[in-house]
Parts: C-alpha cells; structure tokens; sequence
C-alpha cells in the first residue's frame, strides 16, 4: 500500500527534526500509526512529566484531521478518561494547511494552558474552576504518579 | 486501506455505542469508564420477536485483547440461555459456532457479534430451545 508522499515528507521531517519536548514515530508495521511523547512544559502542572500519546493518520488525511489520544493518564479539563482531547483544531477548526507537527505543538500549549471554559472531562473543569490552586496540585501529583518514568 | 489501530477502532465503537444502535435491540459499552485500555466491554441484547427469546434481555461481558481487531474479541453470556453456540456450564460463545467469531474480519466490530446473536436466537434450531428461567446467571 503506497504511502501518500505529503505523510512521507512529514515524517521524515518530524524525524530529523523533532520539535522541542515532542517526539513522533511511525510503527514500522502502520506508517500512518505514531508513538508520540510530549513532555509536560515548563511551569506548567505538567512538568518532568512525560506522556505517551498514539496519533493515527487515517485515510482522508489530510482532508480529515489526525486522530490523537493521551495514553498516560492526565488530570486536565480538556482530556477526558480516556485520553480524548478536547481541541478545536482536531474537530471542526481542522484545515489541510496544519500539519502532525502544528497538531503537536498544540497539544504542547493545551498543557500549558488549560481551558476549564471548554472542558472534556466536567469533573476536572469544575475543580479547576472552583478551586484552581488544589485542582494543579492534584494535576501535579497525578504528573509524580502516572507520568514519571 | 489505511489500517486503523485497536484504540482508536474502539473509540469509534464506543462513540457509536454511546449514541445507541439502530432500534436499540443490541447495545454496548464500556464496563469500567476509567479504563484506558478499553479492555472489557457489557453488552446487552434483547431476545428477538418470534422466538422463546421474545422480550427477554440478555447481558454479555466481552474481552477485547491487544490483538483485536485482528483477532476477534472473547464473548460470554452473563445471562443463563440455551443456544447452540453458547457453553452450558459458562456462558462462553463457542467461536467455532459462530459465523462472525469463526471468520472473524478486521472491520467487524462489537455491534457485528451482537447482532449475530441475536439473529441466532431466531434460527429455526435456537428458535424454539426450553430456556432456563428468566433472568438467571451463569
């Protein structure tokens, strides 16, 4: 099966030049399918945590966006139970033009700042809303426990 | 093709089944929300028309391994019934005697095997088996 040059292109660019804290790698057996770590940003409640994600391209990309999915779980309004991100550009603010890398780096930023006005996961949101201070700490000690290698 | 991979086949699946299956005979989701690993799933099926089944609703447990959808998921009756393909002494759903299980195909899914049973119900062999008594449990 012939792999779309556009996602060849991306994937070697992603390769030989990682975008900060991000690093993306086709499965050798499903080149559309990618391990992906991102690393908690930097004053972030996230930070010196590592987290896996998986990105799949499917067949109408680039058309249609990547699906992505935390696999270590995270304590954020935007990301559900099971990993689902809530992020606008995944959805229906999703253009051809953007890119695995931009669809990265956005997910990077949602860490950085957390949207608790557009949540995912509403028991998270209304902890963050309510009672911000405590619902980073719980954020930080979900970091210690899930996100640490 | 592109291949989808397992977790992202079963978010599609568990959207689906989170907006309910056409005339809400068969239904499924997930048996623990928090669970990452989509591993273990309840399913429901309410017995077919026109059979000793008539009305009768049916609870499943299904295993979807790391392997699916390349292999086909374990299914077990939690719910006490006499059909050919279901083990009498556990519930199991013997996959060698159901069509769907026996030539499992990468784009079946959980509502596949569901509506598989259900129609098995209604086969003139299953249609018309004693049944044990209304909500008994393996």
């Amino acid at each position: 099966m012939a792999l779309p040059k556009r996602i060849i292109k991306e994937t070697e660019r992603l390769l030989a030049d990682p975008a900060p804290g991000i690093s993306a790698i086709p499965h050798e057996d499903n080149l559309r399918y990618f391990d992906v770590i991102i690393e908690g940003p930097n004053q972030s409640p996230f930070e010196g945590g590592v987290f896996k994600l998986e990105l799949f391209l499917p067949e109408d990309y680039p058309m249609a966006p990547p699906k992505v999915r935390f696999m270590t779980k995270i304590y954020h309004p935007n990301i559900d139970k099971l990993g689902r991100i809530c992020l606008d550009i995944l959805k229906d603010k999703w253009s051809p033009a953007l890119q695995i890398r931009t669809v990265l780096l956005s997910i990077q930023a949602l860490l950085s700042s957390p949207n608790p006005d557009d949540p995912l996961a509403n028991d998270v949101a209304q902890h963050w809303k309510e009672n911000e201070n405590n619902a980073i700490q719980t954020a930080q000690e979900w970091t210690r426990k899930y996100a640490t290698a | 093709m592109a291949k989808i991979p397992r977790n992202f086949k079963l978010l599609e699946e568990l959207e689906k089944g989170e907006k309910g299956l056409g005339d809400g005979s068969c239904s499924y989701g997930l048996a623990d929300s928090d669970d990452i690993t989509m591993s273990n799933w309840n399913g429901t099926i309410i017995g077919i028309n026109n059979s000793v089944h008539e009305n009768r609703i049916y609870s499943l447990k299904i295993h979807c391994g790391e392997h699916y959808p390349d292999v086909p998921p374990t299914v077990f009756f939690l719910s006490r019934i006499n059909l050919s393909c279901v083990n009498q002494t556990n519930g199991h759903v013997d996959p060698s005697k159901l069509s769907c299980l026996l030539n499992w195909k990468r784009n079946y899914s959980l509502e596949t095997i569901l509506m598989e049973l259900r129609r098995e119900m209604g086969a003139s062999h299953n249609r018309k088996l004693p049944q044990p008594q209304e909500g008994s449990m393996f």
